[in-house]
């Protein structure tokens, strides 16, 4: 039936056969070869990390993928369309116009945890603190701290090294748990801290400008810290502990970790630091 | 990246906050099934080097079986084409819940039905043949191409399955790999579409065409007998009813919630309704074979029905009870909604369609042609018995390692947050809060 | 395929087999097999997946005691018209009905041993090799070397001799004649009868005495009502054994094998 085989005739049967089977063939080689490119490309144009975040992102429970606008009371529910990155928001531009938020509002001292006003913060537990250098470090929350206690380790970013709002920051260890961390801001790191320094990073800006506008300030951070405390008492029935409820106002002790020595840390850790 | 330390290699591997047995507890579950895939794979490879003398088949009964084992497996794993097609093309999102499943099942139906298909031929090396020579007026031809193309595709969308395993994830080229081919998934499940739509169907014509049985053919539509829409038909009412009857037997042994209620009541509607046009069209089809095509090539239908055991009870057992019983039970929300009905229907559903495959290949070759000829028995034999055996352990262990090691069902550890919730707020709560 | 003619007037090779004549003694059997190099039955194999190319049925007409009458069929590939049932169903064009001879071929090197053709037969006049062929020692000189034997795996059939046909092909070469000398293309079974209950000829030549004989009253062929327009004619004086030509009837009376 192929023309290099002995007896072959053309009909329309084979015209239609043949002709289908290998349109069929092609669009399936060529959505392969298509997904190989593409991967190669963003390979290249180093957009592992942006596709990491938009992929897990898009694992996190619906609850979790909350506009901040949200927990702020302006919105009964929306789902954060841009994967908390509210530099490409327009909704969040227009809210901010419209009520701008007032610097240095709020209180530093939350569910006995303290979150300084001095720094902003992103919603997987870290924040950037802009220094009178022009550059900004990088730390845990307090939260953070908590949950991860005395980190095991700690890999750190070499300085020169980019990195991305929303892209991993450094990772740490912690009894089971191996978490990621994400990076609060884009920046070139240039130096490198610890636990034992307060803050873990210290990048200056790409290409001299530190957009900001993504991150947590003043008034909002209360009712997301709220809801984080919710989110970890769930996470952490959810991993079999029993403990007394934290949002009546009970007090996350410093180190948590050591508080549930039989609880799976890696899947408390990786709920909270929203990585699933 | 990967840090394999000690006890937790295992671990580290699995899904971050779902919870699975111990390693040694799974060692346990698949141990049995690795020994039956011993067992099959010696089976069939007694029937590869010694002939398929070793098995109970014969020049009156040329299939066997494997070939009744192949189109049940495939249309039960219909699952995979019609939910991906429910899902990316008609956009039901809900069924992403499952679509993962469907596609193991699809994965390990196909391909062990192309290994036992590769026992089955007399000459496995030449399989190369019909794309080589092909005949396009043969069903086989259609149905060879089809299911080969398909297997492919299926092979592709379970690369993102295993791609997101925790640590091959970590890897940056399988991460973005993985995140452009889901993009491209809808193009690939249309052609699964495409595929699966033509094979079931040449599946079904694949009797129907049969002119010198006259208890298999069926007249058509153009080069299509009828058997080939009622396959598609039948094959995309049990698929998702297959899905529902699988994910409820791993609910049941893994102790899990996996995929949520609402789920499996649209999986079970889809079903239900199928089910309906299904069993109308099967009716239909029936009478006029029995009335008119049977009886236009010369053989009077009520013959069929003397050679004990297949009386009339088989038709009233294909269509009523397997077919018109499940049907009604899934169209009626009340019963579906209910474990007790689902599931048990469902099932029916399943049993159905085998029926309907082991009329079409074992009753047909059972019957006589020539009126000097006897009524046909078989029994397989146990080369043949094992290799359907392993088959089954094949399946049962990819589903096993995928199940494990893959994110499976993506609502799992949402249920489970659930099952917590319900622990300590009171139900309407819970549907507030949208977990 | 086999055996491509060189004629101008295409052929239709075709049997009329006189069932009264037949006395079932199994002689074409035998030649066929000789002839065409069908092993002998593989160690344990049966009745039913032993090779034959053709094979005799006895048939009664259900009665009992005097009433009872008895007659041979003998069964090989019906060559059926160019809607073969066979033909279609191949999946790699291994069956094909030569244009020339009317002769319904098997391609075992093609094979691929499916065994779609023989579900689709209704005449089940095709057999598989369910073991490697094997002779016993010392018969394999006696095989034909005009016929190559088939190997495991593969299906194979009766194909009115071909080797003989290519033997009265090259014959007629060399003699420098175009046709073929009808006396030198008989296959087997039709040498061997003793009763000579089977004649053999070109349908198409209405002189040849099948075509004449097809026409004759008696002359049935077997399913008819499935329109596959077999080239093998049987024939009877007997209205009993013309019915046995037809489908199975419903009720008890339909074994009379």
């Amino acid at each position: 039936m192929l023309p290099w085989n002995y007896g072959f005739h053309f009909a329309t049967a084979s015209y239609i056969f043949l002709g289908a089977f290998y349109t069929v063939l092609i669009v399936v080689a060529t959505t392969l070869l298509n997904a190989f490119l593409r991967a190669r490309r963003d390979l290249t144009k180093a957009k592992a990390e942006e596709i990491r975040w938009h992929s897990d992102f898009h694992e996190l429970a619906a609850a979790d993928r909350s506009c901040r606008h949200v927990l702020t009371g302006e919105f009964q529910s929306r789902e954060c369309p841009h994967a908390f990155d509210c530099r490409k928001c327009e909704t969040h531009a227009k809210l901010i116009a419209s009520h701008p938020p007032v610097e240095g509002a709020g209180e530093a001292d939350l569910f006995g945890m303290s979150f300084p006003l001095d720094r902003m913060y992103h919603r997987g537990h870290t924040w950037a603190r802009p220094e009178a250098d022009g550059t900004v470090t990088i730390g845990l929350d307090d939260l953070g701290t908590r949950l991860l206690g005395v980190p095991d380790s700690v890999e750190l970013p070499q300085p020169g090294e980019e990195i991305h709002a929303n892209g991993t920051a450094f990772r740490i260890h912690k009894r089971e748990a191996d978490v990621r961390v994400l990076s609060p801001v884009d920046g070139e790191v240039v130096e490198t801290g610890g636990v034992d320094r307060g803050y873990f990073l210290r990048v200056k800006p790409i290409d001299g400008n530190m957009d900001m506008r993504h991150l947590l300030r003043g008034a909002e951070v209360k009712p997301w810290l709220l809801g984080e405390l919710e989110r970890l008492q769930l996470a952490l029935s959810m991993e079999g502990a029993s403990m007394p409820s934290l949002a009546d106002g009970g007090t996350p002790v410093a180190d948590i970790a050591a508080a549930y020595p039989r609880t799976d840390w890696d899947a408390v850790c990786g709920e909270m630091f929203l990585e699933p | 990246m990967v840090r394999l330390t000690g006890k937790l290699a295992d671990g580290q591997f699995i899904t971050r906050g779902v919870s699975r047995c111990s390693t040694e507890r799974f060692l346990l579950w698949l141990a049995p099934w690795v020994a039956l895939l011993v067992f099959g794979v010696y089976c069939a490879g007694l029937c590869l080097v010694k002939g398929l003398n070793q098995t109970n088949m014969d020049n009156r009964f040329v299939f066997g079986l494997w070939i009744f084992v192949d189109l049940t497996i495939i249309a039960l794993g219909a699952g995979a084409f019609f939910t991906g097609f429910l899902l990316y093309i008609l956009k039901f999102k809900e069924l992403s819940a499952v679509i993962n499943s469907a596609v193991i099942i699809g994965l390990v139906c196909y391909s062990g039905a192309m290994a036992a298909l590769m026992v089955d031929v007399g000459q496995p090396l030449r399989c190369w043949f019909t794309f080589w020579y092909p005949n396009v007026h043969s069903m086989l031809t259609e149905v060879t191409f089809c299911i080969s193309c398909y297997l492919a595709v299926l092979a592709i969308e379970y690369l993102p399955v295993v791609l997101k395993n925790r640590r091959l994830k970590e890897i940056p080229s399988f991460l973005v790999f993985e995140f452009e081919l889901h993009k491209l998934i809808y193009v690939l499940a249309g052609v699964g579409t495409f595929l699966s739509f033509f094979h079931q169907g040449s599946l079904g014509g694949l009797f129907g065409v049969l002119r010198g049985r006259p208890f298999a053919f069926r007249e058509g539509l153009m080069v299509w007998p009828s058997t080939f829409f009622l396959f598609i038909l039948s094959a995309a009412a049990v698929g998702p009813s297959f899905l529902i009857l699988t994910t409820w037997l791993v609910e049941k042994i893994t102790h899990k919630r996996l995929v949520k209620d609402q789920v499996f009541q649209l999986l079970a509607r889809i079903s239900g309704i199928l089910l309906c046009v299904y069993v109308l069209a099967k009716a239909v089809d029936t009478l006029v074979w029995l009335n008119r095509t049977s009886p236009g090539l010369g053989f009077e239908a009520a013959q069929y029905y003397d050679w004990k055991p297949f009386g009339t009870w088989i038709l009233f057992a294909e269509i009523v009870l397997f077919g018109l019983l499940p049907a009604l039970i899934l169209i009626t929300p009340g019963l579906r909604a209910r474990r007790g009905w689902l599931i048990p229907a469902t099932a029916l559903a399943c049993c159905g369609v085998a029926l309907n495959r082991f009329v079409q290949t074992v009753q047909t070759q059972a019957l006589p042609t020539l009126s000097f000829d006897r009524f046909l028995s078989y029994s397989p034999s146990w080369q043949e018995v094992g290799t359907f055996a392993g088959v089954l352990a094949y399946g049962v262990l990819v589903y096993s390692f995928s199940f494990r090691y893959s994110q499976v069902f993506p609502e799992e550890r949402e249920l489970k947050a659930a099952r917590v919730m319900r622990l300590e707020i009171p139900e309407e709560e819970l549907v507030e809060a949208g977990r | 395929m086999i055996a491509q003619g060189k004629t101008n007037v295409a052929a239709r090779y075709g049997m009329s087999i006189d069932v009264d004549r037949c006395n079932g003694c199994g002689a074409c059997m035998v030649a066929c097999a000789a002839e065409n190099n069908v092993p002998p039955a593989a160690n344990g194999a049966t009745e039913r997946t032993g090779l034959t190319w053709i094979r005799v049925y006895r048939v009664d007409n259900g009665g009992e005691g005097n009433e009872r009458r008895s007659a041979f069929v003998p069964m090989l590939c019906q060559h059926c018209g160019k809607d073969a049932p066979c033909v279609a169903v191949c999946p790699q064009q291994a069956v094909d009905v030569d244009p020339a001879t009317g002769i319904v071929g098997q391609m075992p090197e093609r094979c691929l041993g499916c065994r779609y053709c023989m579900a689709a037969c209704p005449y089940h006049a095709r057999s598989f090799n369910w073991s490697d062929p094997a002779w016993p020692a010392g018969m394999e000189k006696t095989l034909n070397p005009d016929v190559a034997p088939r190997m495991r795996g593969v299906v194979e059939k009766c194909n009115l001799c071909q080797g003989r046909l290519h033997t009265a092909k090259a014959k007629a070469a060399m003699a420098g004649r175009v046709e073929i000398d009808p006396a030198d293309y008989v296959p087997a079974c039709v040498e061997a009868c003793p009763t000579r209950a089977i004649h053999f000829g070109n349908l198409n030549d209405a002189a040849s005495e099948v075509a004449q004989e097809s026409h004759r009253k008696g002359s049935f062929r077997m399913l008819e009502a499935l329109h596959t327009d077999p080239k093998i004619y049987y024939q009877s004086k007997k209205d009993w054994v013309r019915e046995t030509a037809s489908a199975p009837r419903p009720g008890k009376e339909n074994a009379r094998g």
